[in-house]
């Protein structure tokens, strides 16, 4: 089976396309964020969170309406997995056992005859939270700096170190739009917690799998293709590579859509990420870092030439 | 030469291949011994773990071990109280002054993230900058004398955080083991904290207890009858004719609405419910009412309710003086005995030579009246002094059980925290969760290689193949090199194995795709395989060289399970450029040698 034998089309006049298409999913994440905030989770925000296993199926809104009295505040609850399986998530400066207790003693008087069991439990300190917050936030400053300087070094060029970086970027901005945009709406986690972290990361890592790909192709084309000029051989690069990175797509997307259906609760925001991380990568990396390159590559020369 | 080449790599694979076994066979022998043993009755099982014990022990430790996130159990990051330790080493020197600095020092820290100590010097310095910290922690023993430069002390300072550190992990190490836990973990994060895990563990309340209880063990006398009674009739006059001030929110309620003033004995200060306890501690906290109470008189609460009114626990407030006589230091044995008559459980201590000197002389001093017996800032109990106690001997009773003595004894027996310890972080997973983790991992890794494995087969054919099976050894060899790096497997490990199954024919699928392009260009199959392996070489490396960076960032910064995530995918990335590089090329030149016509590249 082959796909894309020889293909030949034309990625950077797509750029119009598809400068649009991305301006205007970034414009609707930076809006979201803005207006409806960050959906920091445990980690991040501190807090104690529960999963609870009835035996019976349970009402989350009845849930949420009978214990916001007794807590004094209005808990944050989500089916987690089937509808006998609640994630519980609570402000309370009380301690956690005492919450617990509460909690369940609550649950008594809902349902009575419906058993409960505690499947876990957490507990993470206001100050805690700002601490991983801010681990979260130096770990991708970091890695992408670090992806700059690598780039850098082994391409020779800044323009694609930005084209790379910039690429990154945008799949991470979007991917964090959408969890912010599907906070009330998802009928799983979305809430970004350290594993979203990871799954940014891994983005990251993905999705400049594939833009290295190109630019490596770009840079053995530019050897050999001395006089072809610079947009038609980043063009001939990306069809050169193409067929590589849609299988590559292909193959990731089938295994992180793996880890969504059968993967567990647990991991399924984290792999929900991943789901619309692979196919972000894949689109940036075809239409948005190398069209940049070519982009601040053009810029680059003109202000050479009138210096 | 090409022949030569490759059997270098087929030692290369084979080497590995060994390696991989060698670090999996504990892991393989304890599961096959588990599922032994899961299929023999109780009493057999008890019989066959104590004769096997060492062995099992050995096994455990050397297989491969699951998270807390897949096993179930507790995980708790502590964080040792830099501004008690720092207020405590003072010692007799502190007062309040060093007492606001430090909470100043305390506040800027966090709200800069800044170090503490060094906001605490920096805030001493910023109110005086002539005065000298040596005023307040002058100390022969550690060679500190009045003209040591504040920087001597913050070093100093720093030098004693870093032992409290070292000393509490100690301590609870000691009490873990006490515990009787199998495979905890105990490890320093940063400066100042220190993560606990326990598998296997669900009782919260009793872990917790355990780790942060400091076990302040304290003595103390209590003030004359007559001293107490003119106090509650001074506190009684004052409250008697009070009115809150309702507009002013620093005002105080009466406590005569809350609190009686009158207990089951003359040492009794007086009685509350449960829930009111914390609003009569704010009232007594204020400086009017603490005017009316001698400066050496200090109320505290007992450890157990004294009556129930209508199901509302009772507490009593007791009067003690403010003077510590003996602290717990001085117990040198301590176990759980039974109270003759009640037959309650309680704590039987034995103090050392100095204690039982100085409790002789206390008690001997002190016939007829009660000492009490402080833990936590709770009285426990004031049994009155029949005679003197020449041997050392005393008891805490009132305890909740057996169950709370013999975590009373732990603690004691373990030594006293050098500085109170925060829990800043706490999770616990139940088992059963665990398991329903464990299946889902499997299930996609299953699904996963499947999928990927069909999918290389029909669009690459007999290279499909090949890479199928590079797939299988990579997965083998990312188990193995977390079995040798002795590293958790943890749930997003797991999932970073499934997401190493779509990447990892990354390289594959570029050397195939390459070789196509040669075999277009009109190659022979060798040529274009040598070719296509030689010029797919700089783009895997990149691209992989990148991941693997990310990889490690995320190790950096990452907490508990995510570290377990960023290993496997760094395995992960090692394994995969082993197989898809060397383990494919050697099949790949098999075939095309032996049977050239078999080999395609579809």
């Amino acid at each position: 089976m082959r796909w894309f034998e020889s293909p030949n089309f034309d990625f950077i006049k797509a750029q119009q396309k598809a400068y649009f298409f991305s301006g205007t999913m970034i414009i609707v994440s930076i809006v979201g964020i803005i207006v409806m905030g960050l959906n920091y989770g445990i980690d991040f925000r501190g807090g104690q969170e529960f999963v609870f296993e009835f035996e019976e199926p349970v009402d989350v809104v009845e849930i949420r309406t009978e214990l916001a009295g007794p807590l004094g505040t209005v808990p944050e609850i989500k089916l987690f997995g089937s509808t006998r399986e609640i994630l519980f998530r609570v402000d309370s400066e009380e301690d956690v056992t005492a919450t617990r207790e509460l909690i369940l003693e609550n649950f008594a008087q809902l349902y009575p005859g419906n058993t409960v069991t505690v499947q876990k439990t957490d507990l993470v300190g206001p100050r805690f939270a700002e601490d991983l917050r801010r681990g979260a936030m130096y770990s991708i400053i970091f890695a992408l700096a670090v992806v700059f300087i690598y780039i850098f070094i082994r391409f020779k060029g800044w323009w694609f170190s930005a084209g790379a970086i910039a690429a990154l970027a945008h799949d991470v901005l979007i991917v964090l739009g959408i969890f912010t945009i599907m906070a009330e709406i998802a009928p799983f986690d979305v809430s970004i917690n350290q594993a979203l972290i990871a799954a940014f990361l891994t983005i990251v890592g993905y999705s400049l799998n594939d833009t290295v790909v190109v630019f490596d192709r770009i840079r053995e084309n530019s050897i050999i293709y001395k006089t072809m000029n610079f947009k038609d051989m980043i063009n001939k690069s990306l069809n050169d590579t193409l067929s590589r990175t849609v299988v590559t797509s292909v193959t990731t997307l089938f295994v992180v859509s793996v880890l969504f259906i059968f993967g567990g609760e647990v991991l399924k925001g984290f792999a929900f990420a991943l789901v619309i991380g692979v196919i972000l990568g894949t689109y940036s990396s075809l239409f948005v870092a190398s069209a940049l390159v070519v982009e601040l590559q053009k810029r680059a020369t003109v202000k050479a030439k009138t210096k | 030469m090409k022949k030569q080449n490759n059997g270098f790599k087929i030692g290369c694979i084979v080497l590995f291949l060994g390696l991989t076994i060698y670090y999996l066979f504990p892991t393989i022998q304890w599961n096959l011994e588990q599922r032994h043993m899961n299929s023999m009755t109780e009493t057999e099982r008890v019989q066959y773990e104590s004769e096997n014990m060492a062995k099992l022990q050995n096994l455990r430790e050397r297989s491969l071990s699951l998270g807390l996130d897949l096993q179930g159990g507790m995980y708790v990051t502590l964080e040792v109280g830099s501004p008690q330790l720092i207020l405590e080493l003072a010692g007799d020197f502190a007062d309040e002054y060093l007492e606001e600095v430090i909470q100043t020092a305390r506040q800027t820290s966090i709200d800069n993230n800044t170090d503490f100590i060094d906001e605490f010097v920096a805030e001493f310095e910023r109110r005086d900058s002539d005065a000298m910290l040596s005023r307040y922690y002058r100390s022969d023993s550690e060679n500190i004398t009045r003209t040591s430069t504040n920087s001597e002390i913050a070093s100093y300072l720093r030098n004693q955080q870093t032992a409290a550190v070292e000393r509490a992990m100690e301590i609870i190490r000691s009490r873990v083991d006490r515990f009787g836990v199998t495979e905890p973990s105990i490890l320093q994060q940063g400066g100042n904290r220190i993560v606990v895990e326990l598998p296997g563990v669900d009782d919260e309340e009793r872990v917790r207890d355990l780790l942060r209880g400091t076990a302040r063990l304290e003595f103390r006398l209590t003030p004359e009858t007559e001293e107490i009674n003119s106090t509650k009739q001074q506190v009684s006059e004052f409250f008697s004719n009070y009115e809150q001030d309702e507009e002013d929110e620093s005002s105080i309620k009466n406590l005569l609405e809350i609190f009686e003033l009158r207990g089951s004995n003359e040492y009794v200060f007086g009685y509350a419910a449960e829930r009111d306890t914390a609003d009569v501690n704010r009232i007594l906290e204020h400086e009017d009412v603490q005017n009316l109470i001698p400066r050496n008189t200090t109320l505290l609460w007992g450890a157990t309710p004294f009556a129930s009114d209508n199901g509302v626990d009772l507490f009593e407030l007791i009067a003690v003086r403010s003077q510590i006589e003996l602290t717990g230091d001085v117990i040198s044995e301590a176990r759980v005995a039974f109270d003759p008559t009640t037959n309650a459980a309680e704590v039987s201590m034995t103090m050392d030579s100095e204690g039982a000197r100085r409790w002789a002389r206390i008690t001997g001093a002190n016939i007829g009246r009660p000492v009490a017996i402080v833990l936590d800032g709770h009285v426990y109990s004031y049994p009155t002094v029949r005679s003197q106690i020449n041997n050392g001997r005393s008891s805490i009773s009132g305890l909740g059980g057996v169950r709370a003595a013999e975590d009373l004894v732990n603690i004691l027996m373990s030594g006293a925290l050098p500085a109170p310890l925060e829990i800043i972080e706490e999770r616990t997973v139940g088992a059963s969760l665990g398991e329903a983790s464990i299946r889902a991992g499997l299930y996609s890794i299953m699904f996963g290689l499947g999928v990927v494995a069909i999918f290389m087969i029909v669009y690459y054919r007999t290279g499909g193949g090949i890479a199928d099976l590079a797939l299988m050894f990579n997965i083998i060899f990312i188990l193995g090199i977390l079995a040798g790096f002795q590293a958790t497997l943890t749930l997003p490990g797991i999932a970073g194995i499934v997401l190493t199954i779509g990447m990892a024919v990354d390289a594959n699928v570029l050397i195939f795709d390459r070789i196509r392009e040669e075999l277009r260009g009109g190659k022979t199959l060798r040529a274009a395989i040598d070719n296509g392996y030689a010029n797919a070489m700089s783009a895997i490396i990149d691209a992989n060289v990148t991941t693997f960076f990310v990889a490690v960032i995320l190790y950096s910064f990452g907490m508990g399970p995510i570290k377990g995530f960023a290993v496997t995918l760094m395995a992960g990335i090692v394994a995969s450029l082993f197989s898809a590089i060397v383990i494919t090329r050697v099949i790949v030149d098999y075939l095309t040698r032996e049977k050239a016509s078999a080999v395609s590249f579809g």
